[in-house]
């Protein structure tokens, strides 16, 4: 056989059952007079490689399809239980102090979260992920801080690994241009008389470097910082506030021809949508769940369907959602200029004595982080 | 309460309802003006295959002002799509419609009325096209939400609440614009029996409270109909019956009966 697609039929019968390959002996078991309906036949289509095209390893590529602790029942338990708990969504109780800091010095705080871990010593990068950790901790409720703080660790720390491993591990092997300073004659260079070396440590063919190192600490903690700050931010802000406090940056680009008005508009319609989305993302996975599927008797093609089917189905399900908030939009009184339809920030929102604390800390901390450059070396 | 111009309607031949009624009718000493009025309104929609698939044949309906009406009928009948050419959202093949307004329109899915991500500014959003104060609209706000028994909700996250709850949101949006007339697209179809009790009783209490506001308000459920001035009942697009709720009812359970016996024999 020349081709990487085998045909089997599996022919049930009650009883005793047995099975056919097809195309040999499907001739010699089905007669005109003993079709497979009549002998309570069951088709079944099944895809493998050929053996007989000189690739050993593909074989049988069907068998690598995950099964067991990755079938596809599981998959889908697990993006409805990874959806279940709120991302992103306002946490009203219990209320906290970062919910009476003004939403505008909160975005400051974001800003400079982004920052600096990038342009700051690795002992800073490390501190503002104890910092943002032991913050969530003390502010969130427990299942809140537990399934956010997991999450963003799990990211991080696989970026960490992937990177510092990586990132100067093949390199070595590869960018080579020189021969050793040996073969040419010359002695070695001199080992550090203050303990430093290059290679930090070695894992079998992996050198975890010093450049690797840094490269991984600064991806894995400017992770860290944008996910968790953006995720303490919009827990402990309501979405109006946020969209207020963006507002108030903008005004001034108002005078240049941007539309703040319509921005704003954007940002509280995707903050909607967010829960929308996880809602929709879970409805679907728990219906298919809920089918119980025999995923054993379904064909890799049938399954790779079904999931196919569900990402269709999401899309089109938001795009509905979409439509119908639209109309919904219309019939409000929105006739789609978002600068002639207000949108009223209900919330008072006053400088306080919080907020000048906050300010303080922070200008203590980008302090900290640039002094750290020239310091910690 | 008496209406006397309870019309039934042969189920072949749609006569329009009231032709030799007036545009105003005079109930007692009182002269009664409608605030949702429909004649001989059609509705069709062209399939792919260049099909005319009528959906609405004919209909006349007039619900006077400061009244709460519903109206019923089997699935597929045209009962959210004669809403929603009264709330403009459709325009009909042919025939005129006069609604008084402003009017507001709330969605059978809660999900798909509710615009922004908090309650407070979800209520406060169709008030974005008049111009006024902030403590008009946090007024007006607060209002709303009290009808709807939602007084403590101000600030949670629409997605935090139940689907009653959003449905009451979703009133309360519409009671906040001081609409003249509402049209309630089966708000209780997700809603629990304490859930739908509280939706309806909201919507009643607004109609009440301010002899201005109108409600069409369309339903499965005849229990609802203690809670309505009058109904109207719906078939394969048409009307078949409209006038007071407990004619309606009787006439729905007489119908249900027969087909019943019908069954059984």
């Amino acid at each position: 056989m020349n081709c990487n697609h085998a045909t089997f039929i599996s022919v049930s019968l009650a009883p005793p059952s047995s099975v056919l390959l097809f195309p040999k002996r499907l001739s010699e078991n089905l007669t005109p007079k003993q079709t497979l309906l009549a002998r309570n036949v069951r088709l079944r289509v099944r895809a493998s490689a050929s053996k007989g095209d000189g690739n050993a390893q593909a074989a049988n590529w069907s068998q690598w399809v995950p099964v067991g602790s990755f079938a596809a029942d599981k998959v889908f338990r697990l993006i409805a239980g990874a959806t279940a708990s709120p991302i992103g969504q306002f946490v009203v109780y219990p209320t906290t102090f970062l919910h009476s800091v003004d939403p505008r010095v909160k975005l400051v705080w974001l800003l400079a979260l982004v920052v600096l871990p990038a342009r700051s010593h690795i002992v800073v990068r490390f501190g503002l992920v104890i910092y943002l950790t032991l913050l969530s901790m003390w502010v969130l409720p427990r299942n809140a801080w537990t399934d956010q703080l997991g999450r963003v660790y799990l990211l991080s720390g696989l970026l960490f690994i992937t990177l510092g491993l990586g990132s100067d591990g093949v390199p070595a092997l590869v960018q080579l241009r020189t021969p050793p300073p040996a073969m040419m004659g010359l002695p070695n260079l001199p080992v550090s008389l203050t303990g430093y070396a290059y290679t930090i440590t070695k894992l079998g063919p992996l050198t975890f470097t010093r450049k690797g190192l840094s490269v991984a600490s600064t991806v894995a903690c400017l992770t860290f910082t944008v996910f968790q700050s953006a995720s303490l931010c919009l827990t402990t802000t309501t979405p109006e506030q946020l969209a207020f406090a963006l507002r108030w940056f903008m005004l001034p680009l108002k005078y240049i021809g941007v539309s703040v008005s319509e921005i704003v508009l954007t940002l509280l319609l995707s903050l909607r949508f967010i829960s929308l989305v996880f809602d929709e993302v879970r409805n679907i996975a728990l219906g298919i769940v809920s089918r119980r599927i025999n995923w054993k008797q379904l064909t890799v093609m049938e399954t790779i369907d079904i999931f196919f089917n569900y990402f269709r189905r999401i899309f089109k399900n938001i795009f509905n959602h979409a439509e119908q908030i639209s109309q919904a939009m219309i019939v409000r009184g929105f006739k789609g200029d978002s600068s002639s339809h207000k949108i009223y920030f209900l919330s008072e929102s006053s400088f306080g004595i919080a907020d000048a604390i906050c300010l303080l800390f922070l200008t203590v901390v980008i302090g900290v982080a640039l002094m750290s450059e020239y310091y910690l070396v | 309460m008496n209406f006397p111009y309870l019309t039934s309607i042969s189920e072949r031949v749609v006569a329009p309802l009231y032709a030799t009624v007036p545009a105003t009718i005079i109930r007692g000493n009182k002269a009664e003006s409608f605030a949702i009025e429909g004649r001989n309104l059609r509705f069709s929609f062209t399939t792919r295959q260049t099909q005319d698939v009528p959906v609405l044949r004919d209909c006349s309906i007039r619900i006077p002002c400061g009244q709460f009406w519903m109206l019923l009928g089997p699935n597929g009948c045209g009962k959210s799509t004669l809403l929603k050419i009264l709330a403009g959202l459709l325009t009909p093949t042919s025939g005129t419609v006069n609604v008084n307004g402003p009017k507001s329109f709330v969605f059978q899915n809660p999900d798909h009325q509710v615009v922004l991500p908090t309650v407070d500014a979800d209520v406060a959003f169709g008030l974005g096209k008049i111009d006024l104060t902030h403590d008009e609209v946090r007024s007006r706000v607060s209002r709303a939400l009290h009808a709807v028994g939602l007084s403590d909700y101000m600030k949670r996250s629409v997605q935090t609440l139940s689907g009653g709850q959003k449905q009451r949101v979703a009133i309360a949006g519409a009671l906040a614009e001081a609409c003249k007339v509402l049209l309630l697209d089966e708000l209780t179809t997700f809603l629990d029996e304490s859930d739908q009790v509280g939706v309806i009783k909201a919507v009643r209490n607004s109609v009440d409270t301010s002899p201005e506001v109108t409600a069409l308000w369309v339903t499965h459920r005849l229990e609802e109909l203690e809670y309505a001035d009058g109904a109207i009942y719906m078939e394969d697009g048409k009307v078949v019956m409209q006038g007071d709720a407990a004619s309606i009812r009787s006439f729905i359970e007489a119908r249900q009966s027969a087909y019943i016996n019908q069954i059984n024999s």
